[in-house]
């Protein structure tokens, strides 16, 4: 039973704290409803991108955790970036992988490979200190807490189901540029 | 002529460029800084910068991370951005070629300060990059007017100011620059 992308984020939303969260496609607009804070940055437009935006956060702040929505499509997109996360050994990265299949956004053709692809050994071999698949919220929502402690990176395969809207279907949100900015700001007042 | 540019005048500059950067962050009013060193260098490996890339091996004030990707070394700084580090970006033009929609997307539509620091792998000491027989020398300099970033190459030891000014640019115009290093560093 895959689980709702909008149950997994409300599950985070609950016990995140100060964490930057930085969601990507069809994350994006359920996680701007659900947490509409300065402390998210969403990756539209360069697909890809989200696990890079994260681990320089993660680099820049070491005190704070920073969790990165990332989906398949997109990972798939900048692969190498574990190898480089993995190189980089940010104590404070979780990586959550948001595992659907297809790319949702642009009408659900399949990823290659579809749901056999196994990102959860693509981590571990790419060095993450840690890496596991989760199908049930409730798993989900007892492994929180030590995914918001345990030191990182560590990759989260969430099987989920498609997301109620989509980047295309939704509309909206702050331009990036005004997220980095706000996210920036928030930073630096807290520095 | 251009000549070439020794790897320690190069990594001096950015030592300066980044002491003047983090001077610049205590004024914006950032706390104290969570990390020993300078500032950060993002490099996927340039065949041009490569005596710097070794010397950096050796380096404790600048911070080396090695991108799998363009793409990845833009976005990273992007986010070492937001979190108030200094950044400089080395690699070569093949790799801007390849992170194009990233340059776009994260440093231009981001408004994020980008700083490159980009080889002309096989330029030809006697010719202009623009009139060079590689076409991955002779179309950097186009791709970066089509896309309005501002450059300038390094053509020797005497250039290297424009290090720290394109960094500041790159501050004041809240978007990339880029120098371009003309011949293999030394």
């Amino acid at each position: 039973m895959a689980m709702k992308p909008e149950d997994v984020l409300r599950a985070v939303h609950a016990v995140r704290g100060a964490a930057i969260c930085i969601p990507t496609m069809t994350t994006a607009p359920a996680w701007r409803d659900i947490a509409p804070d300065d402390l998210s940055v969403a990756c539209v437009g360069f697909m890809g991108g989200a696990s890079s935006l994260g681990l320089g956060l993660a680099l820049a702040r070491p005190e704070r955790r920073v969790i990165v929505f990332d989906g398949d499509g997109s990972l798939l997109m900048q692969l190498g970036s574990l190898a480089t996360i993995a190189g980089a050994r940010p104590r404070n990265l979780v990586h959550l992988l948001f595992k659907n299949g297809v790319y949702h956004t642009s009408g659900s053709q399949e990823i290659p490979g579809g749901l056999t692809v196994d990102f959860v050994t693509m981590a571990r071999g790419a060095g993450y200190r840690a890496a596991f698949a989760v199908g049930e919220l409730d798993e989900l929502k007892r492994r929180l807490p030590g995914l918001l402690k345990d030191e990182g990176p560590i990759l989260v395969e969430l099987h989920t189901t498609l997301a109620e809207q989509t980047p295309m279907t939704a509309g909206g949100g702050a331009p990036f540029h005004e997220q980095i900015a706000r996210v920036r700001a928030r930073l630096l007042a807290e520095s | 002529m251009p000549e070439s540019i020794p790897a320690s005048l190069i990594i001096d500059t950015l030592k300066d460029t980044f002491r003047e950067a983090r001077a610049a962050r205590t004024a914006e009013g950032w706390g104290r800084a969570p990390h020993d060193h300078l500032g950060w260098i993002l490099s996927v490996p340039d065949t041009h910068q490569k005596t710097v890339l070794a010397a950096l091996d050796k380096e404790q004030a600048l911070r080396v991370l090695t991108c799998a990707t363009e793409d990845e070394a833009v976005t990273i700084a992007a986010g070492l951005h937001a979190g108030g580090e200094p950044v400089a970006l080395m690699i070569q033009h093949a790799g801007l070629y390849a992170s194009v929609n990233t340059l776009r997307g994260v440093a231009m539509d981001g408004r994020v300060p980008t700083f490159y620091m980009i080889g002309l792998l096989s330029r030809e000491r006697d010719k202009a990059p623009r009139e060079s027989r590689h076409s991955m020398v002779r179309y950097c300099e186009p791709l970066l007017d089509t896309f309005g970033v501002p450059h300038a190459r390094l053509e020797g030891p005497n250039d290297v100011h424009l290090i720290p000014e394109y960094y500041r640019l790159s501050r004041q115009r809240r978007g990339p620059a880029a120098v371009l290093v003309g011949l293999e560093t030394s």
